[in-house]
């Protein structure tokens, strides 16, 4: 960050109170910079990383089909216990889950039912905005999963957005043309 | 009819003085929470009306439908006196500081004050020290600790400060060989005296900051330790009364910081119109204050009492000195 360290300006600098202007100098210079604030939820939107490990989504196969082979390792390795998968067979004879609910309420997204799973299904995704009203909605089932966003290919930058009018009230990054996002960090102030 | 028109200008001076002194600090909690803001990179209130202009309305609405809450335990009648108290020597300070020149309306020649006397910087700095009862009484009539303590605080500071204040004008009414405002802003045509009373504006600027129990002299209303200080049990219009009365002394304060070491209207560029010049000046220094309240931290109140009477008093008995042996 930036310093106001004063050194070496002697009984000059202690009777013309050369630290006290630095300090002035610094908060001028910052009064006169960017904000960083994000006007979000109704003008701005982060979009996070490719890494970030938000709500899940699971991958779907060429057929439609989704990749789960309803092993269970995830919900084994999970450490809340907040996996539930229950298999059956399906036409083709594969072994697929019936049942595959993620209770959003206790999950602490480490990211280990993506590390465990076999067949590349479950994954965390870019979507943040899990917040609701009543506890019941976090549970998420298998059609959510699905529908659920993908990790941000164009991750980690501020994109414009607008606020969703409905119940849900979530922020939506707008994808119309020359909504060009900007990155963020370039704002902020770094060394001198 | 004589009587009218001598007596119509000034009920005229007056509703105008009264009404900015009023909406004044509208704007300025909006300049105060924007410069904030921006120090700390962040835009400040931007949802209500154009970058919140509008924000100081809705927080006025808000202050104003608050409870009006009297702790139990309270001296009622000092308690409601308090704000009034506090706001009255404000308000009056300002009938003495002028806004320009004469002017000509309508073939009269309008002064710009609302009474131009012969002793008005000793009138101000007489009534703008009576400004502390309006905090004794609040932090003597909440019957609270914190209230107590951030008046004693305030009673002590505001003692200090007063002498140093007092004596770094000397030099200036030196210079004017006068007290009336008009004058000493007069004298300084050519030269502002900040160029040739250095010391003594600091002096000034600094006691001045105390006086106004801005930071870094805040300690009358110190946050960290003693709640709001003396208005901590006000709540509703009581307390907005005494934010308008701490709003007025940085004005007052910035006023005379203009008129007293910077050349008051005198000299405006561009054809800008003196009082326009003059309020500008004025609006430069209450942003500087402001910038001051962001930048520093609080002194403690052992530096507070040193700083006043180990460094300011000597400084300006000084300041005396020295001007008066180049005077000669
Ligand atoms: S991210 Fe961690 S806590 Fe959440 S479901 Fe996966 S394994 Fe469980
Ligand atoms: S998501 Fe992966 S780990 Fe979990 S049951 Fe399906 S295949 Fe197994």
């Amino acid at each position: 960050m930036a310093r106001t360290t004063v050194k070496g300006t002697g009984w000059i600098g202690r009777l013309f109170f050369f630290d006290l202007l630095a300090g002035l100098r610094l908060t001028l210079r910052y009064m006169f910079s960017k904000t960083v604030t994000h006007r979000y939820p109704d003008h701005e939107k982060w979009v996070p990383y490719e890494r970030h490990r938000g709500h899940h989504f699971i991958k779907t196969n060429d057929e439609g089909d989704v990749n789960c082979v309803a092993c269970e390792l995830c919900s084994q390795i999970c450490p809340c216990d907040c996996i539930t998968v229950i298999p059956y067979e399906n036409e083709k004879g594969d072994r697929r889950p019936k049942v595959f609910d993620i209770n959003l309420a206790r999950c602490l997204y480490c990211g280990l039912c993506e590390d465990a799973c076999p067949a590349d299904a479950i994954k965390l995704g870019q979507e943040y905005e899990v917040a609701c009203d009543d506890r019941p909605k976090l549970v998420v089932h298998l059609e959510d999963l699905v529908a659920a966003p993908r990790k941000a290919a164009d991750g980690g930058q501020v994109r414009p957005a607008k606020l969703e009018p409905g119940s849900g009230r979530r922020s939506v990054a707008t994808a119309a043309a020359g909504a060009e996002g900007y990155d963020w960090w370039r704002h902020i102030r770094k060394g001198k | 009819m004589e009587y009218v028109l001598t007596l119509l200008p000034m009920l005229v001076k007056m509703a105008i003085v009264v009404g900015v002194l009023l909406l004044l600090p509208l704007p300025l909690t909006w300049m105060e929470r924007k410069i904030a803001a921006h120090i700390q990179q962040r835009p400040g209130p931007m949802r209500v009306g154009w970058h919140g202009l509008l924000q100081p309305l809705a927080d006025a609405v808000k202050l104003l439908t608050k409870e009006d809450h009297i702790p139990a335990e309270a001296d009622r009648r000092l308690f409601a006196m308090a704000p009034v108290v506090a706001l009255v020597p404000p308000f009056l300070v300002f009938t003495a500081i002028p806004f320009g020149d004469p002017v000509q309306v309508f073939g009269t020649e309008v002064s710009l004050m609302l009474s131009d006397m012969n002793v008005g910087l000793l009138f101000i700095l007489a009534v703008s020290g009576i400004g502390v009862f309006g905090t004794i009484l609040a932090g003597w009539a909440s019957n609270s600790k914190y209230a107590v303590l951030g008046s004693l605080r305030s009673i002590a500071q505001m003692i200090s400060y007063e002498i140093p204040m007092g004596f770094s004008v000397i030099g200036v009414v030196m210079l004017a060989s006068s007290m009336n405002l008009s004058q000493i802003v007069a004298a300084q045509e050519g030269l502002w005296n900040v160029v040739v009373q250095p010391v003594g504006f600091f002096v000034f600027f600094v006691a001045g900051l105390a006086e106004a129990q801005r930071i870094p002299f805040d300690l009358p209303e110190a946050e960290g330790d003693l709640g709001a200080g003396y208005h901590t049990e006000y709540s509703g219009i009581r307390f907005s009364l005494f934010m308008l009365a701490e709003y007025l002394v940085v004005v007052m304060l910035a006023a005379l910081n203009v008129l007293l070491f910077f050349g008051g209207w005198k000299g405006s560029p561009f054809f800008l119109p003196d009082t326009v010049w003059f309020l500008l000046k004025i609006g430069f220094f209450v942003w500087v204050f402001m910038w001051f309240r962001f930048t520093f931290p609080r002194y403690r109140y052992d530096q507070l009492m040193a700083i006043g009477w180990k460094v300011l008093l000597p400084l300006s008995l000084l300041n005396i000195l020295v001007s008066g042996i180049l005077m000669l």
